[in-house]
Order: structure tokens, then C-alpha cells, then sequence
């Protein structure tokens, strides 16, 4: 479920290894469970950055879904795989973290990836510099308006578009009906097309 | 050509009215059956703003699938572990949150609807004071009037009536007897 991306060991590589390994965990053998961070700690930052663009506290968040699913290991019935469950308290950890994080003034918005130096390697692997260009600046600008959205609708369009989750998963995952899944995602696409439109107007 | 222009922005708030909008990002996205795709392409033909509108949401779903995965850095990656399981060690969770939205939670996510919610509880009280203000002013008689009160020995008698003179009462208070067995 979770979208491709390696951690250090990246995921088990026969399902029949992560159920292995989930049922040693759920005897308490650390050894275990820290074989399936090690596998899935890549994702689970990814989904967690972003969801909450900054870095700290996409941190804090993988690292404690971790610590929770380890804790609720043994009521853990294997109806799902282990990365969906674990999916599934990384993205409430998120939300929970996003509503937190704006109560208390944190900015959902860092740009510590964007250095000068990731931004050249990019556009020199390039093929065509200026579209990659263009893409960047609109990825900058979605990124700023991504910020504004309220937390549900926020959540609702990273799983969507950017985990490339279907409306019935995300409907499983967030805990909430089919329609306002499409409901969500329409008011989220509607808000970044706002926040596009002038840099569009400027292009045409 | 400005009556052209004003012709497209009709259009296309009549689009937006008839709620024929809320498929555009979904068309863009390619989640529609092949019947609604037909309908919003025949839409799309006549509405050059809504063309606009699929460009723009393409253009946002091309920007956030094609984004990068964000990594950690080697740093954080091999300090990772070791943190998940202090946080182990320590039972105690330190993000102390429920993952169900408490009130101030849908209160921060729903403003407009935490608004209409409010007005409403506010309209409803307001009725409700008012209309049992009417009917009390409607129910409540504006007094009486004493006409005569005539007290003698074994009992006195009271007659009263309304202003108008419409409904009159005699109220008569018997003494009771001092002496029962007599």
C-alpha cells in the first residue's frame, strides 16, 4: 500500500518474510520488529513529511506510528499487511499532528529539500531544464497552498496523488464514507487550482 | 469581442451553477466512468474556461505524482531505531493524542460549518424566548377588579370581575363553625 521508496533494507521480500517477522515481533522479539522498521522507516517518514512538510515533526511522527504499532502488536488480527495497518497510524498520527501543529503557529512548510544543490543535480538530469523548471515552481506553489488546507482535505489529497491511494482506501484509512472522500479531494484540488491560476495567467 | 469575453464568463459560471465543475478535477484525474467522461468532454467543448480549469488540474496532479520521495538523511535513518526504541522503553506515549477529532478539532476544520452551527443554536433560542414571551403576554389576564367585598358573621363574600366586564365571579369564604358539635 504504501507508495515505493526503500528504506535502508527496504521492504521484505517475500510477504511470507514480513508475516514472519511480524509474528516473532508480536512475541516481543525486538530483533524482529526492528528488522520491520528498518524495512518500512523510509516510507513511513515519506508519508509523514508529506503529509506535514517538515521535517522534525515527520520524524517524530514515523517514529512513534513505530512505537504504537509495536504496542499494539498483539492485538494485531493480519487482516490487512503490515504496511497498510501501519499506513493507517502514521496517517492519524499526522493528522493529529497537523491540527497540533497550526493550534501552536508550527509552519507546515519547510524548504530544507529545496537547497540550491538538489534544485542543480535536477535540472541538469533534466531532459528538457526549463519544464523541469516550470514543474518545480508549480511543485513550490502547490507545496504553499497545500499548507492552507485544513487537515482532513490536506490528508484526503497526499493519499490520493501523491500515495496514489483509490477512494475506497482512503475511505478505509481516514474512516469515513466514499462521498465525503470526493468531497474532500474537490474542495483540496479546487483550493491549489486558485493558487495556481496566477502563475498560469503569467505563462499564458 | 468583449461581449465574446462576457459570453465565455457566462458560460462558464453557468458550469459552475449547474455543479458540472465538481467533475472537471476528477475528468482531469481520470477517475470518471466512460459516461461521465463523455458528458464533461461535450461540456468542455463549448466552455473554454472550463478547458482551462482541466489544464490547471492536470497540471496538479502531474506536479504532486511526479514530486520525490523525500528521504532521510544517512543521520537520521541510522538514529531512527535507536529512537523508536527508547520510545518503546518508555511506554509512555508522547504525543498525547486520541486519532478521533475532539471538538476544537472540528471546530478548526469546519469553520463555516462550526459558524452556521452556532447561529443556528442562536436563532433557535431566540425563537423559542420569543414565543414563549408572546404566549405568556396572550395567556397572562391584564388584572382583575374588585367590585364588593362584604364580610358577616359566618361568612364573607367577594365579587370580582375582568376590565371588560365579561366574566364576573362571586367568591364567597365560609368561617368555619368554633363549636363542631353544636
Amino acid at each position: 500500500m504504501f507508495r515505493q521508496m526503500g528504506g535502508p533494507d527496504g521492504p521484505p521480500k517475500q510477504a511470507q518474510d514480513e508475516r514472519n517477522l511480524v509474528e516473532r515481533a508480536r512475541g516481543r522479539d525486538r530483533e524482529a520488529f526492528g528488522s520491520l522498521v528498518r524495512c518500512y522507516q523510509g516510507r513511513a517518514f515519506n508519508l509523514a513529511y508529506q503529509m506535514l512538510r517538515n521535517r522534525e515533526e515527520a520524524l517524530d511522527v514515523a517514529q512513534e506510528a513505530f512505537a504504537r504499532a509495536y504496542a499494539s502488536l498483539p492485538t494485531f488480527k493480519g487482516e490487512s499487511s503490515f504496511s497498510t495497518w501501519l499506513h493507517r497510524i502514521v496517517v492519524n498520527l499526522g493528522i493529529d499532528a497537523l491540527r497540533r501543529m497550526r493550534r501552536g503557529g508550527i509552519a507546515t512548510y519547510d524548504d530544507t529539500r529545496a537547497t540550491p544543490e538538489e534544485g542543480e543535480q535536477e535540472l541538469q538530469a533534466a531532459d528538457d531544464p526549463a519544464a523541469t523548471l516550470e514543474m518545480k515552481q508549480v511543485r513550490e506553489l502547490l507545496v504553499r497552498g497545500m499548507a492552507k488546507l485544513p487537515a482532513a482535505q490536506r490528508t484526503v489529497l497526499v493519499l490520493r496523488e501523491v500515495e496514489g491511494l483509490s477512494y475506497e482506501e482512503i475511505a478505509r484509512l481516514v474512516g469515513c464514507n466514499l462521498g465525503t472522500v470526493m468531497s474532500r479531494l474537490f474542495y483540496a484540488r479546487r483550493r491549489l487550482r486558485q493558487v495556481l491560476e496566477a502563475h498560469l495567467a503569467d505563462l499564458r | 469581442m468583449l461581449i465574446f469575453g462576457d459570453w465565455m464568463g457566462i458560460t462558464h459560471r453557468l458550469h459552475m451553477a449547474l455543479g458540472r465543475a465538481r467533475r472537471l478535477a476528477p475528468y482531469a484525474a481520470g477517475e470518471l466512468s466512460l459516461i461521465e467522461r463523455a458528458r464533461v468532454e461535450a461540456d468542455l467543448e463549448r466552455c473554454p474556461a472550463c478547458r482551462r480549469e482541466v489544464e490547471a488540474y492536470r497540471l496538479i496532479s502531474q506536479a504532486l505524482q511526479t514530486s520525490p520521495p523525500i528521504a532521510m538523511t544517512p543521520g537520521e535513518a541510522s538514529a531512527f531505531w535507536p529512537s523508536v526504541q527508547r520510545r518503546i522503553r518508555r511506554g509512555a506515549v508522547s504525543l498525547s493524542r486520541s486519532s478521533h477529532p475532539g471538538f476544537r478539532e472540528l471546530v478548526w476544520d469546519h469553520p463555516r460549518l462550526s459558524f452556521l452551527s452556532v447561529a443556528a443554536a442562536l436563532l433557535l433560542i431566540i425563537g423559542v424566548t420569543l414565543g414563549q414571551s408572546i404566549w405568556w403576554t396572550a395567556a397572562t389576564p391584564n388584572g382583575v377588579e374588585v367590585v364588593s367585598l362584604e364580610a358577616g358573621d359566618d361568612a364573607s363574600v367577594m365579587l370580582f370581575q375582568t376590565p371588560g366586564g365579561s366574566l364576573k365571579v362571586i367568591w364567597v369564604f365560609e368561617r368555619p363553625s368554633s363549636h363542631p358539635g353544636s
